[in-house]
This record gives C-alpha cells, structure tokens and sequence, in this order.
C-alpha cells in the first residue's frame, strides 16, 4: 500500500480512529495489537508471502535479544548469539538481494580467467518490499543490546510491533529500540499538538513526492532513457531534475511516516534535514538519509575504530561506510561507484578537519539570506552529489561512464522538451519556489508551515493542495524510489 | 476507573472532537478556495451541451461560445464557438446553388474542439482558395452510421452543397450496420451525476486530469476486467465492416460523384481500400502527407490533430480537389 494512494486515505483514518478508541480500554496489549494487525495487513497487501520473513526476522531477533541479555547476566558477552542475529538477517538479504548479483559477479570472474560458462543459477527472485530496512532495524536491536545499551523486551507483541511499525516499515526511518521500542511499551495518550503536527507534515510529504518527485519524474525517466543521443545541456538538467526527484521521493515519504507515527503518537527520529543546503559533502551525511548514515556510524565506523585511529586506518573505516552504505542500497556496481565516489568527496574533508564544523549549524545561521561564500559552497556540494547520482541512476556501470563522457564531449545547448508537452518554465518556477521555502524553513525540519498567522497558513495549505493538482499527471508511476532498496 | 483518568479522557475526547471539527472545516474552506482557483484560471474543461434534433441527429445545442480545456494546467486551452446549426464553426451554414461550398462531416477530430474555431481545418481552406465556403460537421464520437443519416437527415442542405467530405477511422467507424440516435448518452450527459460534475467545477477539473480515477478504479477495475476479457474473443475482420459500410451505404445512398472520404491510407485495410475504389467512392488520403511532415502532427498529449496536422489535412484536400 502506498502513502500516496486511495487505499492509504481510507485505511489510515480507519486504523486512527480505531486506535484511539481502543486507547480508550487503558490497554497497552490491545493498543499494540491494532497497530501489528494494521502493520501486517499494510505490508500484506503488497504481498502477503513476505509478512513470513518479516515474522521470522522479528523472532530471531526478539529470542536473540533475551539470549544475549541472559548470557551478560552470567558475564559472557553473547557473541554467538549476536553473530545469529547478524547472519540471519543479512542472509535474509543476501538470498532476496545480492544473490543474483553474486553468481553473477562469479560468472564475470571467472571469464576474466578465460574460462567463460554459461551460468544457469541465478533465479527470478522478487525483492521483498523494505527488506534492507526492517532487517537493519531487527539488527540493531541486537546489536544495543549486545553493546548494553538497551535491555531487551520480553513481551513478543511489543517487539513485533516495534519490527513492523507501518508508517516505517518499508523506507524507514530505519529507528533504533532505544527510541522507538521505548515509546511502543508505554501508553500513548492523544495530543492535539501532535496530531496536527502529523497532519502538516502528511500534506508537505504528499507535496514532495507528488508535486516535486512525480512531477519531474517524466523528464528524468526520458533523459536517462535516451542519454546516449542528448546533448551536455540536458543531460546536466537530466542528472539535477534527479536530485530534486529522489530528495522528493525519499524525504517525502519519510515526511508522510513521521507525520502518520505522529497520529499514533509515536515520535519517529527526522530522516533529512535539507541536505541540498550543505556546506560540505561531510555535512551533506549528517543531513541525508540520517537513520542509515547514523546506523552505519553506530554499528560498522564507530566499531572499527571511527576516527580515533591512525589516519590510514580511518581513511579505510570511511571508504568501508561508503562502500557499504552503497551496496545497501542495491546489487548493481552502479551504487558500489556511489558509494565509492563519496567517499573519494569525504576524505579531503575529513583530511582538512572539515568534517563536523557544521555539525551544529545551519547555513545562513543568524541572517536572513546566505553570504557569497555559503553559496558558492552549497552550489559546490549541489554539484559534487548530483555528478554522483549518474551512478545512483544509471541502469550500469557503462551507462554511467558513457552519461559522463557525453558531459564532457558533447558540450552544445539544445532546447529541451517536456515528454509530454507541458511547459518547462512551469518546472523551473516550481523549483525556485520550492527552495526558497525550503531554505526559509531551514532551522525546523519538522514544521514545514511555520506562519504565525493563521490566514497565511491557510493559504500555504491551500497553495500546496492546488499545486498537487496542478502537477497531477496520471502517467506516472507512483511508487516511491526507495521500495526497490 | 480514578476520577483522574476519566479527567484524562475526556481532555482526550474533547482533543479529538477539536482535531476533527478544525480538520473538517479546514478540508471545507480549502475545498471552496480550490474551487475558486480553478474558476479563476479556467483550469475546467467546458463541455457544450448535446441534444438529439428532430432530424434524429445528436449535436450541440446552437448559438453559444466556450473554452475547451485538456490536459493539465491548461495544456490546451481553445475557444468553441456552436454555430445557428448546433456545430462547432466559425461561420453559419447557408448553403445555395450559387455559392462554392465544401462540407466536412466528422467525429472530435473535425469538430475541433483542440483549436480555436476560427483556426479550423475548413479555415485554412478557405485562406488558401478563394470564394470558397467549409461547413464543418463535426460532432464528438460519430462514426459512419451518424455521419451518413446527418447526409439524410439533412438532404436539402447538402443537395444544395458542390462537395462532401467524410472523414473516416478505419474500422472504428465502422462498427455498427445501422443508425441509432444514442440517447441513453444525452439522457447519462443530463443525469444529475454530471450535472453536479459540470457545475462543480473543481470536480470536473479533477476528473478531467484524472486526479479521480483512483477512486474510480477501485469500484471499476474489475468489470472492465471482465470486459476487455469478453473483448479479446471478438477478431475484427474486414469483411465484418466492409458489410457495415456496404450495409450503411445501402439504407443512406450517398452521391459518389461528390462525396470523398478523408482518411489515413496508412491506417487504414488494403481490403477496405480496394472496395472503395471498385465501388466507386474517392479516397483522399493525408497519411503520405503527415509522412512526409518533419514537424510532429498530433497533439503531445492526446492523438488529435495539432495546427501542423491540421494544415496538412486542409492541404490534402485542396489538393486532392482541386479547389
């Protein structure tokens, strides 16, 4: 079930009025129950097949947990029991994953030592829906506990509930036990406050991915479809209409999940914070994707020493996060050049020292608009992300290479046409406004209609419905681009 | 129950009861605001209203002007102008014996609603002939059978009319053997659903750009599941419509030494085209000319003619009748 789709606006008011009637008996168990059941049948109508994996990685998980915490409570660390947890979960995504791109990489191997074979293992495995997410999230239960930082639970339906949490289930956030399986063992009581705040941030959700991702989405699909005959000049609108789609697509839908956890009164860890307002590619990090750049930090840097090691050795922990954080993102050379490409941007910014200056602000801090240095800055980091994402959307490796080469050899200015006929300064306008909103709500990421005045806020909702339908085009595919991963 | 939880839950009912009323307002006063905008930019679709004459002829009701709108964000954006006989025209039809006078007999596609009406394909004729009058009968959704009866219907008029051209799809057009007037589509056009739909403007709007099909496909989808199933065991065959047409031309005999038909040879049978030739009727073919056109011919979003296609049409025509 998507968030942008009819069967979502009826089935999360059903479950919300539910669950705050049930809220009503003072039981936690019913509580948690509704929110799995409606977890589950969420998930099911996707594919109801896959509920089994989800089943079976939240019991690993929940026994490992108890194992664990028994084993310290004799003075062993449990390692063994945290080592199931691990491979369990990551052969769950190396079987629906990587499995395919493995043989594969096998069979090119293998070539290359002139010995070519025809390969007939590789098979038609579906990708389950947030497979990468659900299993890092289980894994990290683990892996605190492991490290003392949580206790476990003993009550199953809690945990269960804290795997399959719907507004996060699929695209994250990707939340640790310590915040989130923390809220689900105690009541929750209706906050009006809240509530609206979930509302806002629904609607700006709805407003990124449908006016914003969908939108655009036409022209990138187009371009990337036909590089191979585009000139630079469209190929560098190509590539920067990608970047304002995926940070649509994904802060939108991360948008809409905090928004709906807020309905439950759940509060759920912020995703983005305007990365397309960073200084640095460092700062970029702590501002894209925040619960997978945390996971890693947490759970693979901090543990191979982070930067509290020689030079060398940190340098080799970053590439290791990048790398990583690339492959997580699918089985295709294509995000492992992501992945390696940003880390290659890092390093002389960790070299320099540069890496958490602007860890605790803003740009733009105390002024109302950017120096000329922040803003050759933020065009500088805009740049360096978007060349990376010719990776991230490349259908391979060869076609990443020859997108690139054609930046740089078929350097004309061709006029480009929406697929579809619509005006391309409409697009234009859009983004422009879309920025500067972005950049006036910089500080609250989630308080997207921060106006004093109530007649203003109307009219900013107002606006924001109008534009969803003034960019409606029913051609487009309405999935969101994180669910492959 | 502690008199301090039942505290508790009445704050939270009352929340509630405030979430909910400020929501349903909210969504009440956006709603009307929506409507305004749309009606301010003329972002809906404007359908001019259709009746069945006396004739037995489905066409718009006379004398009135309008903006059509497709696409989103008005995509395209034209202005109608429904003429004395109920036809999207810039001019009135009068014919007589003494005048030039071409007649194009057609579905949406010569009934132009894609163009401004004095941008027409009868138009551009008349700009490039001289004293030449067109009469454009276009009507959304005709195929041969209304097109042949509005010949009949209509026989003092286009006796008095120098030549007729009928724009045929092949084999669209031919599906049906026989006239019937299509009321159960005036009488659906006039039901209360659609007149709510017309009058609400934000809803046609909505509907047009298709923003509702969600919703409709969810009470929809599996019927015409079922329908497009039943639809795959039909085979279309030639004959099938070559009978239609000889069926057609049987109960409404037309005036071959001034009828052609408009069509797109390239679309269109080598069966069907051999028939008209041994039976006699003329073809005008603008398929060569929209392959040999450089410029695109139809419209981006949808497959009407835009004014490129609608010049080659025109000079088609001219061309193949020498006017």
């Amino acid at each position: 079930m998507l968030f942008n789709s009819v069967e979502y606006l009826i089935f999360l008011p059903l479950v919300f009025i539910l669950y705050w009637i049930v809220a009503k008996f003072n039981n936690l168990k019913i509580q948690n129950g509704l929110i799995l059941t409606a977890s589950y049948i969420f998930y099911g109508l996707w594919d109801w097949r896959f509920l089994f994996l989800i089943l079976a990685s939240t019991i690993v998980d929940y026994f490992v947990g108890l194992a664990i915490h028994k084993k310290q409570t004799q003075g062993e660390k449990g390692k063994l029991f945290l080592w199931l947890s691990i491979l369990f979960n990551i052969s769950l995504l190396g079987f629906f994953k990587y499995y395919n791109f493995f043989v594969d990489a096998f069979v090119d191997m293998i070539l290359l030592f002139g010995y070519p074979i025809q390969s007939t293992w590789t098979l038609n495995i579906i990708l389950p829906v947030g497979i990468s997410f659900y299993t890092f999230q289980t894994m990290s239960y683990s892996l605190d506990i492991y490290f003392k930082r949580i206790r476990p639970t003993h009550n199953f339906l809690d945990f269960a509930t804290f795997v399959a949490f719907f507004p996060q289930l699929v695209a994250g956030p990707i939340e640790r036990a310590s915040n989130l399986l923390g809220q689900i063992t105690n009541k929750r009581s209706f906050k009006y406050e809240q509530a609206v705040e979930g509302l806002k941030l629904i609607l700006w959700g709805l407003f990124k991915k449908m006016v914003i991702a969908d939108g655009i989405a036409p022209m990138v699909d187009d371009i990337f479809a036909n590089f191979d005959t585009m000139p630079a000049s469209t190929l560098v609108l190509g590539v920067s209409l990608f970047s304002f789609q995926v940070y649509g697509d994904f802060s939108g839908y991360s948008d809409i999940a905090i928004g709906t956890a807020k309905l439950f009164g759940i509060e759920l860890m912020s995703n983005f914070k305007f990365p397309n307002f960073s200084r640095n590619v460092a700062e970029y990090w702590q501002r894209w994707h925040i619960s997978l750049s945390t996971w890693f930090r947490h759970y693979l840097y901090i543990p191979l020493g982070g930067s509290r090691v020689s030079r060398s050795k940190a340098i080799r922990n970053i590439s290791i996060i990048f790398l990583v954080s690339g492959f997580w993102h699918g089985a295709n050379w294509t995000f492992i050049f992501w992945g390696g490409f940003h880390a290659l941007a890092y390093i002389p910014v960790f070299l320099m020292g540069r890496n958490t200056i602007y860890k605790n602000s803003v740009v733009a801090e105390n002024t109302l608009f950017p120096t000329f240095k922040e803003i050759g800055q933020l065009f500088a980091t805009f740049v360096i992300v978007t060349f990376s994402r010719i990776f991230f959307r490349s259908e391979s490796l060869t076609d990443s290479f020859v997108f690139i080469k054609r930046l740089f050899t078929e350097f004309r200015w061709e006029p480009y046409h929406h697929p579809m006929g619509y005006r391309m300064i409409d697009y234009f306008v859009l983004l422009v406004v879309f920025v500067i909103y972005e950049f006036r709500m910089r500080r609250d990421e989630r308080n997207p209609f921060k106006f004093k005045s109530p007649i203003v806020r109307f009219i900013a909702y107002t606006l924001v419905i109008f534009s969803i339908l003034l960019f409606y085009d029913d051609g487009v595919d309405r999935s969101f681009i994180y669910f492959q991963f | 129950m502690t008199t301090g939880s039942t505290a508790h839950l009445f704050i939270s009912n009352s929340d509630m009861i405030k979430l909910f009323l400020k929501t349903s307002l909210y969504l009440i006063l956006i709603v009307l605001s929506l409507e305004l905008l749309v009606r301010v930019f003329h972002l809906y679709p404007e359908d001019s209203p259709r009746f069945i004459d006396n004739m037995g002829v489905e066409k718009r009701i006379p004398n009135h002007n309008g903006f059509s709108v497709t696409g989103n964000r008005r995509q395209n954006f034209s202005e109608y102008h429904i003429n004395n006989q109920g036809f999207n025209s810039y001019r009135e039809f009068t014919p007589s014996y003494s005048k030039k006078e071409l007649a194009i007999i057609g579905d949406s596609y010569i009934q132009g609603f894609h163009q401004n009406y004095y941008n027409s394909i009868g138009k551009k004729i008349e700009n490039r002939t001289k004293d030449q009058e067109v009469y454009e009968y276009g009507y959304a959704g005709w195929d041969l059978a209304d097109q042949l009866h509005l010949l009949q219907a209509y026989a003092d008029d286009f006796d008095k009319i120098d030549h007729i051209v009928i724009y045929m799809k092949y084999p669209m057009d031919l599906g049906r053997a026989t006239y019937e007037p299509n009321t159960d589509r005036i009488k659906q056009l006039n039901s209360i659903p659609f007149k709510i739909r017309d009058n609400i403007k934000l809803l046609h709007y909505a509907s047009q750009i298709g923003f509702l099909d969600p919703v409709k496909n969810l009470f929809i989808e599996k019927k015409d599941a079922k329908k497009a199933s039943n639809n795959d065991q039909e085979t279309p065959l030639d004959s099938l419509y070559i009978a239609n047409f000889d069926q057609l031309l049987k109960a409404y005999p037309i005036n071959k030494l001034k009828t052609s038909l408009l069509l797109d040879k390239r679309k269109t049978s080598v069966k069907f085209l051999d028939y008209c030739r041994e039976s006699g009727i003329d073809v005008i073919d603008f398929g060569r000319e929209f392959e040999l056109s450089k410029k695109p011919t139809t419209l981006i979003y949808d497959m009407h003619w835009n004014n490129n296609g609608r010049s080659l049409v025109a000079k088609s025509i001219i061309e193949h009748l020498g006017l």
